[in-house]
């Protein structure tokens, strides 16, 4: 056996019953570090120390006990974002109603899925990981930094990053619902006014509560509303506390949610997939909506037939913040090279397309201040490259979490998994058809479908 | 396929090395309800030993124990030489005495689809569809006289806390004893000691997934928190008040939110043990996390609970060559085992025999991963007991002919056999607050005895008798037929042959040919469709042995037949790998002429 | 007045029509000098000057080309001559969106099927297909799915009108190899319940090569005596083609022991023309694969470990492990509506083991050896076909854009519904007000 991890391990034990997830100190040392936002130094030092990045400049003393990595001749850039993932979770969909607002994906993370390492593999150090797409209101996502190596959800958490929701509109929701049982929405139309009730349902259980706090100490007989933990999370989108990402496609639901939150004071919003973003670019911009897409998937269904690979140029060039995401365990293992696709399609600048998976991804979630560029400040979330991370050639050689080497490639060993059979040695063959384009909201809604009515996947 | 796996599991299930005598002394009117053990080895409790004693059981107690007590006329002796008393053992949760619900209706497809919801039903089913029944009660839900109160009961278990079936909220635990009784109340030691939760979604319906039952697990509990708000209210003054609407379901967690009744959490894998705490940290109720079969990841985590444990009596299924390594192999990947570098051990001791194979070095190196992992599972209860979590055992999900083996796996994994009996006798009374009732062999307490003819957890040990409340059954052990290398038997032609299942029929033909000395053979079973081949039969003198692969769903299993013949009578044993072994018997059909 | 004014709408109708007519750019056939051009051969090196485009062959190559009077000049300073990307497996033309049932053309019903021909049901309208080939891709297998013998893959050229026009000149009999491997997580059939279905499986291919040997024999006899004809039988006929050594077998296969036993059943079966496809596992078994001398077109390369087990690279560097043993590789997407990904597919294999020169081979002329077809295809070199285009650099790398397409001599439009999004959306008129 292989010496699995064997370092990560001592300080897995270090950390373990702590609520804080253990940091490191490190000196990147003489690398070409691409800041995304400061732009880009030849020769330059980066160094982290307690999981921060203190300092970046030339020729910087190593303090004491800080161990250095010796960069020159590598590519050094922030640890890559991923707006859009549903590795990590051990459940994707609750698919049993239009609105499922009530439940949320981080109380089924799965901090023993090998996609986690595969992931930081390709230079990933924070995803969105998020309910799927079954549901016109689904559930709250989590955004989580890819702390491999521990058995703890809690320890895989993003302490601080804001609440998110995923929303969907479009077939998925259409089919799991009106289709697939009879009931709002079988349409786009049915998709909007699902999402309107919901708002004002919410809308009435708040003041409902406000009145109740209102009066409760002078009225011994005042009641509050029934708890109600759909209408609670509802509310804190209403209240701004909860930005919603909403899996979308054609121009006309696009728009029609942004017309629903602008109707409902809702501010923040960032639209998921939004193959046809770009022919709303210019709404999308002046409403301050996000937008995050794949870089070139399209035909898998007919909302996504009207595609092109230039939707996250387009949209860039109009000024709408822009992401590339992965949806897909395989994608996820090369967004760098997912990115550097509107260098072709488009002619983005190295900038720009870096920050299709950094910077941009990390403002959609609310933690740009956090992540997503190499600042003083930020956290020290590091992927280190041999070439440049948009030529295609370019291999990640090593991942830094919190100034915590998760990933090096000079001594990454065969067998990664966290959890192992113990009653069979030989791990199952499949082959994955994950290459096959195909969004991967409707997990679990799927599994849940075949059994009910016999749906296939494909 | 499915079907002849079910079949096959429920009989070789069920079974151990032993079969209950005939006539069980429960059946009878006995003569006298006073016992005495003579000249026993008495594990008082953990540590606490008296040889040669004598243990007087009258009126349901222990009357007296020590090494030189008086023995009422009355008694019925039992000569205990070389036997063992033991406390009746305490099981933390299980269904024992519940009988499993009917399963769907075969042959209807996808099973009980008719009658799930469907539309928005589907999405806000009542209580009942969506698994949330914590209302439910085991007075109303044992069968007196189940069958799996007796499989408990003979591996020395006399008290077990229970549950109802159900999914998410399956309902209140009691206390009860594996004794006998004509109505659930005769078994009710104690009753509503847990409300039991478990991740269990609901197939089809809100809840479908975890989250969702996380989710409504935390509503549920809000809500009961404001319903009983309410109902104080209303109580104290109803005056202008609407009235509150009573709800079973959210009125069976107001002792939990009056910290009267813990909840007992099923947490069978590491990640519902992480899902649970989580719970519980949100909410703050008193947790005991129970059936944990993966806790050693986050025991730190468990430890801050303040609270004990019950693990669970299933262990993964142990493969042969694990006997060996699993020891050294234990805490190879050093994650929770501080200090122990055992991996390139692990992998020396992994490689099996077989020198004629060719080695993979991908095969040896998964083959090392898994036999650590294995040491892992084996070393839980060592490891809870290094960090000092106090625990008992679960019996949730695990199948009584394993138990016993499982017990001595974590023993050769570092448990010590004072330990093991404590988590099954002291801690668990302790934890139900019984101590005073159970859980000892001490003067006043009740009569619940297990008494063996080696220390228990010997591999040879056989347990001879279980008391229960003062009840004895007598567990009689029948003595492997021997073969005579030198006697002869003509084998060939049909058998009858049963074997010995408790409560089960296991039964069929032998069809043996005999060429000139070379046999081979056939059976078929009246459970079993087809026909099996056997394989390897050899005849020494009248010993006849033979194996047989059978296809059972898809997992192969091999029975190993170990027959003596007699005229046209034989008997023997069957092993059915970790099944356990069981007595096989059988008389000739028809003509002696092959 | 009336009257004239109508004449006047007729003809500004005629004027916008033609406007609009002559916006539709379509496939130029001609004589083309691609002057000041890197030429990069693959076979025989890289070569500065003027490569020439007559009668949709390339006529001439090097520095020392008269340009003929007459051709249209294309100045490539500053650009690299690529012979057309070939991708060795895809779907390409027999799907248009994939989760529309009746748009998909790949998987006809039945487990023996080998007489679909794939070229049959390939669209040459299939909006993907311009969106593959304006990014270098010329010529792809496009190839039936599902069962066991699904059908004939065929080379097509994206360019044409028919199916026909884009034929390139070879098919192949797909086999899809009893596997004992899981189709997906999802999979749940037990190890013993596989290992049933994939030896039923084999008998039956064994049982329906039996049966094509037979019906060989009786077409033999038939040639003879026509008495003997046997009576219709496609699939029997397919087959026999195989057998025959007019047609390769496509041998689908990817976990490691399934590749063993195939190299093993091939090798029994004498099959006289062979490929394996997919060979996710192929690093497992190398070295055998070398041995048996098979040839491979593996992919995608862009995929996940086939198990949790395995280094996360093991589907980037196979393509590399499997040369390094000795073994003809060539790459595919396995894709639809993106095998425009092919150079990329390439470039991670290159990046993780395979090697520039060797990536670039894996879809260029090796392919076209495989196919037979490395007299026409995957190289630039004088009486070839005219399949190239010309890039800003190496193709393979994600930002190189491509400037000028050929295919069989006919000069592409640059233009497909992704190109023509971006220009009608860049700069949106109207933008948010109207």
């Amino acid at each position: 056996m292989k010496p699995f991890l064997s370092i990560l391990f001592l300080l897995v034990l270090a950390w373990a019953g702590n609520a804080q997830p253990a940091t490191g100190s490190l000196l990147i040392k003489n690398g070409t570090v691409l800041t995304v936002t400061k732009g880009t130094f030849e020769n330059t030092d980066v160094l982290v120390v307690d999981g921060k990045i203190k300092q970046i400049g030339k020729n910087i003393r190593t303090p004491q006990g800080v161990t250095e990595i010796d960069a020159t001749g590598k590519f050094v850039m922030p640890g890559i974002l991923d707006a859009h993932s549903h590795i990590a979770l051990d459940v994707v969909n609750e698919a049993t109603r239009p609105v499922t607002s009530d439940v949320w994906v981080g109380d089924a993370l799965d901090p023993l899925d090998i996609s986690i390492y595969r992931a930081l593999a390709g230079g990933v150090t924070t995803i969105h990981a998020m309910h799927g797409s079954a549901n016109a209101i689904g559930g709250e996502c989590e955004t989580i930094k890819l702390r491999y190596g521990t058995y703890d959800p809690e320890d895989l958490r993003m302490q601080g990053a804001p609440r998110t929701i995923k929303f969907a509109l479009g077939e998925n929701p259409m089919r799991s619902h009106g289709e697939g049982n009879g009931i709002v929405p079988r349409t786009r139309m049915g998709v909007e006014q699902v999402i309107r009730r919901a708002f004002s349902e919410a809308q009435e259980y708040m003041a409902a509560k406000d009145k109740y706090n209102a009066v409760k100490a002078t009225d011994p007989t005042a009641l509050p509303p029934t708890f109600n933990r759909r209408m609670e999370t509802l509310a804190e989108i209403l209240k701004g506390n909860i930005i919603i990402h909403c899996h979308s496609y054609r121009a006309d639901e696009i728009l029609m949610l942004m017309n629903v939150c602008r109707d409902y004071g809702v501010k923040r919003l960032c639209f998921q997939h939004t193959n046809e973003g770009f022919k709303v670019a210019p709404e999308l911009a002046a409403f301050g909506a996000g937008a995050s897409v794949f870089a070139d998937w399209w035909a898998y269904k007919f909302e996504v037939y009207y595609s092109t690979a230039y939707n996250a140029a387009i949209m860039t060039k109009n000024g709408v913040v822009t992401s590339i995401n992965s949806d897909s365990e395989e994608l996820i293992r090369h967004l760098y090279h997912e990115a550097a696709k509107t260098q072709r399609y488009g002619g983005l600048t190295d900038d720009e397309a870096l920050a299709l998976i950094t910077i941009n991804s990390a403002k959609q979630l609310g933690i740009d201040q956090r992540v997503g560029s190499l600042e003083v400040g930020k956290d020290g979330d590091v992927a280190i490259f041999n070439a440049h991370p948009l030529s295609v050639y370019a291999i990640p050689m090593m991942t830094i979490v919190d100034g915590i080497v998760r990933f090096d490639r000079a001594k990454d060993a065969d067998d990664q998994r966290m959890q192992v059979d113990p009653e069979k040695a030989e791990t199952a063959f499949f082959l994955a058809q994950e290459h096959k384009n195909a969004d991967h909201c409707l997990e679990d809604a799927f599994d849940f479908a075949n059994e009910l009515f016999g749906f296939e996947r494909e | 396929m499915k079907k002849a796996l079910c079949l096959l599991l429920a009989w070789v299930c069920l079974g151990i090395q032993i079969s209950r005598a005939q006539g069980g002394t429960e059946e009878m009117t006995p003569v006298t309800h006073t016992y005495a053990l003579k000249n026993v080895t008495i594990i008082q409790k953990p540590g606490q030993v008296i040889q040669k004693g004598i243990v007087v059981v009258k009126n349901g107690l222990i009357h007296a124990v020590g090494p030189n007590v008086a023995i009422p006329a009355n008694a019925k002796v039992i000569e205990g030489d070389s036997m063992f008393v033991y406390a009746g053992f305490i099981d933390g949760l299980s269904q024992t005495g519940i009988p499993r619900p009917e399963p769907a209706q075969a042959g209807s497809g996808r099973g009980g689809q008719q009658q799930r919801p469907q539309g928005v039903e589907r999405g806000e089913p009542s209580y009942e569809t969506a698994g949330i029944m914590p209302q439910q009660t085991v007075r109303e839900a044992l069968k007196p006289g189940d069958r799996s109160i007796d499989d408990m009961r003979k591996l020395g278990f006399t008290a077990a806390q229970v549950v109802p079936n159900g999914r998410m909220l399956p309902g209140n635990g009691s206390l009860i004893m594996l004794g006998s009784g004509k109505t659930a109340d005769d078994y009710i030691v104690k009753e509503n000691t847990s409300l039991v939760a478990t991740l269990t979604t609901s197939p089809g319906v809100y809840p479908a997934t975890q989250i969702g039952v996380i989710s409504r697990f935390e509503e549920l509990y809000r809500q009961a928190q404001q319903l009983q708000a309410h109902t104080k209210a209303y109580a104290a003054n109803p005056a202008g008040m609407v009235r509150p609407t009573s709800d079973r379901v959210l009125e069976a967690f107001f002792p939990v939110l009056d910290g009267k009744q813990p909840v007992y959490f099923l947490a069978p894998d590491v990640k519902s043990t992480a899902r649970a705490l989580a719970l519980q940290k949100e909410l703050g109720f008193q947790m005991i996390i129970a059936g944990v079969r993966q806790g050693w990841p986050l025991a730190d985590q468990m430890k801050a609970l303040n609270k004990p444990t019950f693990l669970s009596l299933d262990l993964p299924k142990a493969k042969k060559e694990d006997a060996k390594p699993a020891a050294a192999a234990g805490g190879a990947r050093g994650g929770n085992r501080p200090g122990a570098e055992a991996a390139p051990k692990a992998e020396e001791n992994a490689k099996p025999a077989e020198e004629a194979k060719p080695k993979d070095p991908e095969m040896e190196a998964l083959e090392a991963r898994r036999a650590a992992e294995m040491a892992l599972y084996e070393g839980q209860a060592a490891a809870m007991t290094t960090k000092s979590i106090p625990f008992a055992f679960s019996a949730m999900n695990a199948k009584p002919a394993e138990i016993r083996e499982n017990l001595r796996r974590m023993i050769k994994a570092g448990l010590t056999e004072d330990q093991a009996l404590a988590a099954l006798t002291t801690t668990p009374a302790n934890i139900f607050g019984v101590s005073a009732m159970m859980g000892s062999v001490e003067k006043g307490k009740m009569a619940n005895l297990v008494v063996t003819d080696q220390p228990y957890f010997n591999e040879k040990s056989n347990v001879r008798y279980v008391f229960v409340d003062g009840m004895m059954y007598e567990y009689e052990v029948k003595a492997a037929p021997k073969g005579n290398p030198n006697g002869s038997a003509k084998v060939g032609g049909r058998w009858s042959y049963n074997i010995a299942v408790p409560g089960q029929e296991a039964a069929g033909v032998f069809n043996f040919k005999d060429e000139g000395g070379n046999i081979s053979g056939t059976w078929t079973s009246t459970t079993m469709p087809g026909e099996n081949n056997m394989a390897a039969v050899t005849l020494k003198g009248n010993n006849l042995t033979f194996s047989s692969s059978i296809d059972a769903g898809g997992q192969s299993m091999t029975l190993e037949f170990d027959l003596v013949f007699e005229g046209n009578n034989f008997s023997g044993k069957v092993n059915v790998g970790s099944f356990g072994t069981f007595d096989v018997e059988g008389s000739r059909l028809g003509d002696p002429k092959n | 007045m009336k009257f004239k004014f109508g004449y006047i709408t007729l003809f500004l109708c005629w004027a916008v029509a033609n406007s609009l007519f002559a916006q539709v750019e379509k496939p130029v056939k001609g004589t083309f000098a691609l002057t000041n051009a890197t030429i990069e051969t693959v076979t025989k090196g890289t070569l500065t000057g003027t490569l020439l485009i007559r009668d949709g062959k390339i006529a001439a190559l090097g520095s020392n080309v008269t340009v003929p009077a007459g051709a249209t000049v294309i100045d490539c300073q500053g650009l690299t001559l690529y012979p057309g990307m070939i991708d060795g497996g895809t779907q390409l033309g027999l799907g248009e969106v994939g989760s529309i049932s009746l748009t998909q053309d790949a998987d006809e019903i039945g487990d023996i099927t080998p007489h679909m021909e794939a070229l049959t049901a390939v669209n040459p309208n299939a909006t993907a297909i311009p969106v593959t080939r304006v990014e270098g891709v010329t010529t792809v297998l496009s190839v039936p799915q599902n069962g066991l013998l699904p059908g004939t893959a065929s080379l097509i050229n994206l360019v044409g009108y028919t199916p026909d026009q884009m034929y390139a000149g070879f098919k192949g009999v797909v086999l899809n190899f009893p596997t004992a491997g899981r189709r997906g997580f999802r999979d749940q059939r037990t190890d013993e319940e596989l290992k049933k279905e994939t030896e039923k499986a084999l008998k039956k291919l064994n049982d329906i090569w039996d049966q094509a040997k037979f019906y060989n024999e009786v077409a033999m006899a038939a040639q003879k005596d026509a008495s003997m004809k046997p009576p219709y039988n496609p699939e029997m006929a397919r087959v026999a083609q195989v057998l025959n050594g007019e047609m390769m077998l496509l041998v689908e296969v990817n976990k490691a022991s399934d590749i063993e036993l195939a190299i093993k059943w091939t090798q029994e079966k004498k099959v006289p023309k062979v490929a394996f496809t997919g060979v996710a596992e192929g690093w497992r078994v190398a070295d055998q694969l070398a041995k048996a001398g098979i040839p491979v077109i593996t992919g995608p390369v862009q995929a996940m470990p086939t198990r949790t087990s395995d280094r996360y690279d093991k589907p980037y560097s196979n393509a590399g492990l499997m040369h390094k043993a000795g073994v003809k590789v060539a790459i595919r997407t396995d894709q639809t509506e993106n095998v425009r990904n092919l150079p990329f597919h390439a470039g991670f294999a290159a990046a993780y083991g395979l090697g520039k020169e060797q990536a670039l081979k894996a879809v260029t002329i090796v392919p076209a050896e495989i196919f037979g077809v490395a007299d026409k295809l995957g190289s630039l070199e004088v009486g070839k076909n005219a399949t190239l285009f010309a890039s800003t650099g190496d193709p393979l790398e994600t930002k190189t854009k491509i400037m000028h397409l050929f295919i069989d001599g006919y000069q592409i439009p640059l233009d497909s519904r992704h190109i023509q999004l971006y220009h009608e959306f860049l700069n949106r008129t109207p933008g948010v007000r109207k």
